[in-house]
């Protein structure tokens, strides 16, 4: 698809504003309707996906030009799809998400490049990471684990630990236990060891990049191919959806699971078994990736037609991505099943979640937007009289840490795997 | 043409650099909006504004009037900015655009009123007054809609309207930014004594700015309204199930939802007299039938049924169920029926049961099974899926629109408006529907009796020849609307000339001289955009 | 002035232009403490033309107008000329009922007609209007709804001015219109013609033109006939007491009944009201008020249409239910009070003399807008002044009737008073002017400012005077409409 294959979707906008908002039907108080970030952070309508739309149709009718204003509206937003789901509650043909990215991608390909952004695609080129460190740092988090190389054996199960996890030492421990426990289960899985393991280029493709992406998918299909691979395991949401929903494309058929999925497997199946009780009242936080932007990728390639008139459908019929078929339950069965847990719900959850604000490329170009987003996710936990706020993703979970430590908050913050640890 | 250098300083200083913008792009966002194209001969852009101004309070609000006068620049506001008549009709006025002010500032739960700034949704002031056991109308534009806006600068009924009046109804005390700069608050609010009341001191001043139609943005600006409010007896928060998009809520047995529907318009409108005469009824409305009365029913499956998309709409029309339940729907309504206890509901059923006996009426079941049941219910109390309207191809419009008592359906009008619409659809320009996507109906003014239909004209704005279609039907309709008395905003479409024409051509046109001189005196200065109808002496 | 009368005579006739002493006089003051004047003359109006060559007469010889449309007495000062040379126009003799639409429950009525003359005629096609307080048998309907007078059934009262929907006026400057959705016709039939029964009051276009006339006190122009939304007539009616000691114990169970809308009829009259309601003269509405509990809130319960006596049934269980859950008793008969002689009382028009002259021959109202939770204060506040200027509580009448569906409520304290004697005229005023100024410090909305009020509220509001001013030169540019009233 390209940009102008968005102009129809651009000129059916009907300016609602549903955009904005978390699903109408959905609405539990005034604090918590906002859906989002962008245009809650910047108040002009451009940055909302309607007011982007429009900005399509602006520049495709010669109306604007490229400014610097221009790449502010287009980036300073998450790319979390909150949008998505909130039109696609009345209108069945739009794909407001999937417009927003081919206008990034527009700009990157015409050389319009965010410079704040510059410096981090430089570095994933130059050392196939997205967290500005050297290819060395990678894979500290799994030196000492007795695990398979897949660089030179094979296994069933490949665990992704990613950029995040693979670089921030605080949270490398989410990897080595998400490993540890499915290994320890009778899972026959290995890693692409140290620093041998590429980054997803799932953020690369949120940023515009499109072509670092495929690189990125390119090689790492190859690498899980050369080891046997028929499923991928990662902790990381951003990767999860990436090798879901973005990989098919590239030719990829691995079945892909989030550990929480793997988990909640072993658990029902009596695999993984507690012994300890955690006395904790927890609320969980749907990583975008994972929730409405994990569903099932379900190949299409059709077109428009026309019946009774005007109705637009498809030839043949084409998938509805609307967040139904995200991953919502299998974190919270996991957490449900923990002795001693207490799971309560924020207003904002599945998939109409707040966004934790560092998707997108967000927190590498606007850190203050992105640590405005977290508060605002924080500050909603905080509203349920949870002690911890318990996620599925690394890049979540570091934002949240940051919006936590800058705040001098109480708030804990957890992986949903760290609790499973302390529960065996 | 960009505003003077001094003007966007002026303007600067007042808001601060972070909520003024005059990059063009930003300023497109502003300018695109719904239906521009009929009146931008197809373009989907307003006139562009000369700069974006986002105030943070009244006092900000207030400057920017001041400056624009100053400056001689237009100045036109906008709540949640949906439809082309929150956009300036000239180019290179000043857009405000009020979503910094958000607060509801008050509930009063005793007086059952709220307080509210302009970008207070129905929604969010919805699950708020809700919390205390109250609800507010929401207008039937949706839950995504400025209550203010409703109250005082449009049109404001709803589907609830029957029960809890329309937004102008139950507006008390406003803070109005007068295009002179200068604050009105009216009523009780005037003499400092809070927001109860919106009449006096003497006369009711809000009869300048808000009349069957409001100033739609011409004459000031609105900061804050007082609404009233209305008993909720249900849950404080509205438990919600399903898959999206297909939410449903299953409520109480004090909370219920019907669809009746009768063989003949007579019945039909002997229903509706009766409710007006039992005082039931907490929402009442033609709601689903602006999916078009043949396709009505399969629509409805399809929305309710996760796997289901629009592609499935040809398979669902040929099944002899689903057109025998469109063939039901066609003289259909909604009903939500609450009561305040249960000996109320109970009542309220029994009345309705009779009144469905007396008038040969029905609740249709495939309406009464608990997901069709459920969704309405949502549907109806929070006007949540509102913009499912525009969901064949992304444009609707309601010029076929007509009011009247409850006979009107008895006419002939329903059949006629059908058909006109219908020969459209047959052409192919706009979605054949059958015809009838007459919305609206059983209760347009607090406590009923008086009803308003909206025929909607559904196409595709992507495509010129559809929005020419469109236009076509529009145009026929706009001019039976306005013989009817009605006409509604489609001044919005004309050229200053036409538009002349047409308050000219009114049987009473010196109702539009009037304004012009109420304009002479509230607006010296010319900073309305035009939205403030004035017919030249 | 020959000149004048003889113009006039052509507008209405000879008989109906009155310049005798006695007829002058009779409209030269009224109960209020508006200082008297004698008008010009009378002029007695027939019809809507008659009334638009009046006002455009006016207009060219800039004649004071003060229009008046019920009979006397008169209680507030807007019928007393505020300047010489006016021209009272009469329009109580426009007594005709347009149009009583059964099905559309509307009526059509020129200002004239009385709440004694219409009742009975829409009981006849099966409907009522909504009443104010035992109005004077010669009330004009117009009149008291134009200038928002409260009506006794909170719960249909959707606007502030129901049941006000469309209406004719003659604008002060001459210019005849009609307005709500009766205005975009060229006349009521075309409107009917098209199915608008006049219910909608909005408009025409983007102006409530009826808003402005209202409370107005004839400042405006004058209105020519009304379209009133009726009620249907109950079937089945039922008037219950709520006793209660002090006002406060009956307001939260008050508040519950208004957010339920539960109940037609709903006020709350103090035992002096009451008794002066239901007793005809001073020693007997002394020994009521000893008699009667010191509050009580008068509910009635309708059934109207469908199962009547169910609805009813099934309101005094449910209102039982609630009452028992703040300690009140629903009951049908208090200590001096029945339910129905309270209910034939209170749908009627008062016996004559007007049941608040019966005490003492003379009566000051002082009446406001506020909310019903802050009623027990100016009480307060009203019993304090009367105390500081040796004026007896117990003769101070209180009436309080919710609005607006409950949005507000109107508080009216009435203070008889012999009006024969000076001394104690005198000091009658001293309280009313004492009692109003301070219930304002305090808070009280005189959203209708009859008399001294105008100046006492519209200082507190300069911001609406300048405003209404506006208005007012753009209706009646010449101010010939009633001057002297309100700012103006």
């Amino acid at each position: 698809m390209a940009l102008e294959d968005y102009l129809s979707d651009a000129k059916r906008c009907c300016r609602c504003s549903y955009c904005k908002w978390i699903p109408l039907a959905q609405v539990k108080s005034w604090r918590f309707a906002k859906g989002c970030p962008s245009i809650a952070y910047k108040n002009f309508h451009s940055y909302s996906a309607g007011g982007r739309l429009a900005v399509v149709l602006s520049l495709s009718e010669g109306r604007s030009s490229y400014t610097d204003g221009l790449l502010d509206v287009v980036y300073q937003c998450q790319m979390d799809g909150s949008c998505d789901v909130a039109c696609k509650i009345c209108r069945y043909h739009m794909e407001p998400l999937e417009a927003m990215r081919e206008l990034r991608f527009k700009l990157v390909e015409e050389g319009q490049l965010l410079p704040q952004h510059i410096p981090v695609i430089d570095n994933l080129r130059k050392e196939d990471n997205m967290v500005m460190k050297p290819k060395a740092e990678r894979g500290k988090w799994s030196e000492d684990l007795d695990i398979k190389d897949l660089t030179t054996e094979s296994a069933e199960v490949v665990f992704h630990g990613g950029c995040q996890l693979g670089f921030d030492e605080e949270l490398g421990k989410v990897a080595r236990t998400a490993v540890t426990l499915l290994k320890n289960a009778g899972v026959d899985i290995g890693i692409i060891r140290g620093k041998e393991e590429n980054c997803c280029g799932g953020k690369a493709y949120d940023m515009g990049y499109r072509g670092e992406f495929i690189k990125y998918a390119e090689n790492n299909i190859e690498a899980w191919t050369r080891a046997g691979v028929k499923t991928v395991v990662t902790s990381c949401s951003d990767g999860y959806f990436t090798f879901k929903r973005l990989y098919p494309d590239i030719g990829s058929k691995f079945e892909v699971l989030h550990t929480v999925e793997f988990i909640d497997r072993l658990i029902k199946e009596g695999r993984i078994k507690f012994n300890k009780t955690i006395p904790m009242t927890v609320t969980y936080h749907d990583p975008c990736h994972l929730g409405r932007l994990g569903e099932q990728y379900i190949p299409w390639q059709g077109e428009e037609k026309k019946i009774r008139g005007q109705i637009v459908v498809y030839e043949p019929s084409k998938p509805r991505n609307n967040g139904a078929g995200g991953i919502y339950e299998p974190p919270r069965e996991v957490l449900r099943s923990i002795p001693g847990l207490e799971l309560v719900e924020m207003e904002r959850i599945r998939e109409y979640a707040w966004c934790c604000g560092a998707g997108g490329g967000v927190r590498e170009a606007y850190p203050d937007f992105s640590y405005w987003t977290a508060r605002e996710r924080i500050e909603e936990a905080k509203s349920t009289g949870a002690e911890a706020l318990v996620s599925a993703c690394p890049w979540c979970e570091r934002n949240f840490i940051d919006a936590v430590n800058g705040n001098g908050d109480k708030m804990k913050v957890y992986d949903v795997i760290e609790l499973v640890q302390q529960a065996i | 043409m960009a505003i003077s250098r001094e003007a966007y300083q002026a303007l600067e200083d007042i808001v601060g650099p972070e909520n003024i913008s005059e990059e063009p792009a930003i300023l497109d966002s502003y300018a695109f909006q719904w239906l521009a194209e009929f009146r931008q001969h197809g373009s989907k852009f307003m006139p562009r504004a000369g700069a974006v101004v986002l105030p943070g309070s009244t006092e900000e609000v207030q400057a920017v009037v001041k400056i624009c006068i100053r400056y001689k620049l237009k100045c036109k506001a906008h709540s949640t900015g949906w439809g082309l008549y929150g956009a300036p009709i000239t180019e290179n006025a000043i857009q405000l655009d009020m979503r910094r002010m958000d607060r509801i500032l008050k509930i009063d739960e005793h007086n059952m009123f709220a307080v509210i700034e302009p970008y207070v949704i129905g929604a969010t002031l919805q699950a708020e007054a809700m919390k205390v056991g109250l609800n507010t109308h929401m207008i039937g534009a949706g839950a995504s809609c400025s209550p203010l806006a409703a109250a005082t600068s449009f049109q404001g009924a709803g589907p609830d309207s029957i029960f809890m009046g329309s937004g102008p109804e139950n507006l008390l005390a406003a803070e109005w930014v007068m295009p002179t700069g200068e604050i009105l608050r009216t009523g009780s609010l005037g003499s400092g004594l809070g927001w109860f009341s919106g009449d006096g001191l003497g006369p009711s001043l809000r009869g300048i700015f808000k009349g069957i139609l409001g100033a739609c943005g011409g004459l000031g600006v609105f900061t804050k309204v007082a609404v009233k409010l209305y008993p909720w007896p249900g849950p404080t928060v509205m438990p919600i199930e399903g898959t999206v998009p297909a939410y449903t809520a299953q409520l109480p047995e004090n909370i219920r939802a019907h669809t009746l529907a009768w063989s003949t318009w007579e019945g039909y409108a002997d229903a509706v007299y009766k409710i007006y005469n039992n005082d039931i009824g907490y929402i009442a409305h033609r709601q689903f039938i602006m999916f078009g009365d043949e396709l009505q029913a399969a629509v409805l499956k399809i929305l309710t049924d996760t796997t289901r998309t629009l592609n499935d709409l040809e398979e669902l029309l040929k099944k002899p169920e689903i057109q025998k339940l469109s063939e039901e729907m066609r003289r259909s309504f909604q009903i939500v029926l609450v009561g305040m206890t249960p000996r109320d509901i109970e009542y309220q059923e029994k009345v309705l049961n009779q009144i469905l006996a007396e008038t040969g009426g029905w609740k249709i079941a495939a309406m009464e099974e608990p997901t069709m049941a459920g969704w309405s219910l949502l549907y109806m109390i929070k006007l949540c899926f509102k913009n499912l309207n525009y969901v064949y191809a992304g444009g609707f419009h309601d010029a076929m629109a007509r009011a009247g008592t409850p006979d009107l359906v008895t006419s002939g009008w329903m059949e006629e408006m059908r058909e006109q619409k219908r020969k459209f659809g047959k052409q192919g320009g706009i979605v054949n529907d059958g015809g009838d996507a007459g919305m609206g109906g059983v209760g347009t003014a607090g406590g009923g009796g008086y009803n308003a239909f909206e025929n909607f004209i559904l196409y595709d704005p992507g495509d010129a020849a559809s929005v020419e279609a469109a236009r076509a039907c529009n145009v026929d309709a706009g001019h039976i609307a306005v013989e009817a008395g009605a006409g509604g905003y489609n001044f919005f479409f004309m050229e200053k000339e036409q538009v002349q024409a047409l308050l000219a051509g009114r049987a009473r046109p010196a109702i539009f001289q009037w304004q012009q001189k109420i304009k002479e005196a509230f607006d010296p200065n010319g900073v309305g955009d035009g939205s403030y109808l004035c017919l030249d002496e | 002035m020959g000149e004048k009368k003889e113009e006039l005579i052509k507008i209405v006739g000879d008989n109906n232009v009155l310049d005798d002493p006695e007829t002058l006089d009779s409209y030269s003051s009224d109960y209020s403490f508006v200082p008297s004047r004698k008008p010009w003359f009378v002029v007695k109006a027939r019809n809507a033309d008659e009334v638009q060559r009046i006002v455009e007469w006016a207009n060219r010889t800039v004649t004071p107008l003060v229009p008046v449309s019920s009979g006397p007495p008169h209680f507030r000062g807007d019928t007393v000329p505020s300047e010489g040379g006016a021209v009272i126009v009469d329009l109580s003799e426009m007594k005709r009922i347009i149009t009583i639409d059964g099905k559309n429950r509307m009526t059509i009525v020129e200002p004239g007609v009385t709440y004694s003359q219409l009742q009975p005629e829409l009981a006849k096609e099966g409907l009522r209007l909504s009443m104010p307080l035992l109005p004077r048998r010669n009330k004009s309907v117009a009149a008291s709804l134009i200038e928002r007078e409260p009506t006794l059934i909170p719960k249909y009262r959707w606007l502030s001015a129901d049941p006000l929907r469309c209406l004719e006026i003659v604008w002060g400057n001459g210019d005849k219109m009609m307005t709500g959705e009766a205005g975009n016709f060229a006349s009521i039939e075309a409107a009917w013609k098209r199915y608008f029964a006049l219910l909608n009051p909005r408009g025409p276009a983007q102006v409530d033109y009826y808003r402005l006339v209202q409370a107005a006190q004839g400042t405006m122009g004058i209105v020519t006939w009304t379209a009133l939304r009726c009620e249907k007539l109950p079937k089945v009616q039922k008037l219950f007491l709520v006793p209660a000691k002090r006002l406060d114990e009956l307001l939260d169970f008050a508040y519950r009944l208004l957010r339920f809308r539960f109940g037609d009829e709903f006020l709350f009259l103090n035992s002096f009201n009451l008794a002066c309601i239901l007793g005809e003269v001073a020693d007997v509405i002394k020994a009521l008020r000893d008699e009667l509990p010191r509050w009580v809130l008068i509910l009635s319960l309708s059934g109207r249409d469908i199962l009547p006596e169910e609805k009813v049934e099934f309101l005094e269980k449910d209102i039982a239910d609630i009452a028992q859950q703040f300690g009140l008793r629903l009951i049908s008969s208090v200590p001096g009070a029945s339910s129905g002689r309270v209910l034939e009382a209170i749908l009627n028009p008062s016996k004559e003399p007007y049941w608040k002259l019966g005490y003492k021959g003379g009566c000051q109202d002082i009446f406001f807008l506020t909310t019903l939770n802050r009623t027990p204060e100016f009480v307060r506040t009203m019993y304090s002044v009367a105390e500081a200027q040796g004026y007896p509580a117990s003769d101070i009448g209180i009436y309080i009737q919710p609005v607006h569906q409950g949005a507000s409520c109107h508080c009216e304290f009435s203070l008889p008073y012999d009006r024969s004697g000076q001394v104690e005229v005198t000091k009658m005023q001293g309280l009313f002017t004492e009692a109003s100024e301070q219930l304002l410090k305090e808070g009280a909305f005189f959203s209708r400012p009859y008399g001294f009020w105008a100046d006492m509220a519209y200082n507190k509001d300069t911001q609406t005077t300048m405003v209404l001013k506006k208005v007012k030169d753009i209706f009646d540019p010449n101010h010939v409409m009633n001057a002297g009233k309100l700012c103006f």
